[in-house]
């Protein structure tokens, strides 16, 4: 886990404290607010995984996996991400390769650049993101598609399809 | 043909849509392949909300590619020298439909056969692609999401973000290109657009 409590980035660097001594509790503790969320910034590079109760974002570049099962997991729009991801809800707004699996929501903005799987719940994208990958869908058993009727009739201007073949 | 055309007019959005239509060939590509166990569709984009939803509820698994920006990426770094084809490195017969949309419209004589054929390596013996053409270019140009809605229906989004060429061709023009599979079934609707389903002969392994 990377931070606790609602914070700057500034505040999430080691300090001194009044003592003089230096703080690093912000990178060990284990207990979060409701809110909480860590930001990694442009210029830090991660590899390796991380494992977290609190929310998380990422704006530089991270290489491994990420298990935020009951939080959220940003890639921001400067953001580089290679690996899996579990969490609740994933957003993908700069570069992504690798796996999602998500319990909730994905949700693929234009800026992205995605190129692995996702398995949620559902998703949302937005025209202009770039997406290679294969999607999965949590499917309730027994669940008719909604749309699988036969085409109506076409609306007044479109009717008179011609069959050429 | 190719012609490039530039927005710009000052003509409302809702006049350069085409008309909305009711696609009976998509229904012929996809319900046969929802009956099977692991039905794999490929979807060549542009990339949209309304469509994933669509094919991801109802197969277990959905492809999407978005080759229309991959063309424009390809075309902005190294204008003749990459291969676009390179994105579609799936399998040898891993799929058992290919949607391609009207990206045809946007590749030159060339490059549709090339197109062709990686589809064909593509696909399963039997499998099914299906596209879409327009017999002319769009007023103002511009570059639309086919967006499947329910009962079929066809309606469009522009993409602003998408500027390709367009090279719309004539129904004999066309098939002469579509080399290799054998025709299911066409369809040219009021608003212009033609569908053609297209079938990988058994015989093709």
């Amino acid at each position: 886990m990377l931070g606790k409590g609602k914070k700057t980035e500034s505040d999430r660097t080691a300090s001194p404290d009044r003592s003089g001594e230096t703080k690093s509790t912000t990178f060990l503790s284990r207990s979060s607010t409701p809110d909480a969320k860590t930001v990694i910034g442009k210029h830090i590079a991660i590899e390796g995984s991380i494992r977290g109760d609190e929310d998380l974002q990422i704006e530089g570049a991270m290489k491994g996996n990420i298990e935020l099962p009951k939080h959220n997991f940003k890639v921001g729009s400067s953001g580089q991400m290679e690996g899996e991801i579990t969490a609740r809800n994933v957003s993908v707004s700069g570069e992504f390769k690798g796996n999602i699996k998500c319990h909730e929501k994905v949700e693929v903005t234009h800026e992205a650049d995605f190129y692995g799987e996702i398995k949620a719940k559902s998703i949302s994208v937005e025209d202009g993101a770039y997406i290679k990958g294969v999607i999965e869908l949590d499917r309730e058993p027994n669940r008719k598609p909604s749309d699988t009727r036969k085409p109506q009739t076409p609306a007044a201007p479109a009717t008179g399809d011609k069959k050429e073949s | 043909m190719a012609t490039s055309i530039t927005p710009g007019s000052n003509a409302p959005e809702a006049d350069l849509q085409p008309e909305a239509y009711t696609s009976e060939i998509l229904q012929h590509l996809i319900e046969p392949i929802t009956r099977l166990k692991d039905g794999r569709v490929l979807d060549m984009g542009p990339v949209c909300e309304e469509n994933i939803m669509f094919f991801a509820g109802r197969l277990q698994k959905h492809y999407v590619c978005d080759m229309f920006l991959r063309l424009i990426r390809e075309q902005r770094v190294a204008r003749h020298s990459r291969n676009v084809w390179r994105h579609l490195d799936y399998p040898p017969r891993f799929f058992d439909g290919i949607h391609i949309w009207d990206f045809c419209d946007h590749l030159d004589d060339k490059k549709v056969g090339q197109l062709m054929k990686h589809c064909l390596a593509m696909l399963q013996p039997g499998g099914l692609l299906l596209m879409t053409a327009f017999e002319k270019t769009p007023p103002q140009g511009r570059i639309n999401a086919f967006i499947i809605q329910p009962g079929y229906r066809i309606s469009y989004r522009v993409q602003p973000h998408l500027n390709l060429p367009w090279h719309c061709r004539h129904n004999r023009a066309l098939m002469s290109l579509l080399t290799g599979f054998s025709i299911v079934k066409t369809l040219r609707y009021r608003n212009g657009i033609r569908e053609i389903l297209l079938k990988k002969p058994l015989s093709i392994s």
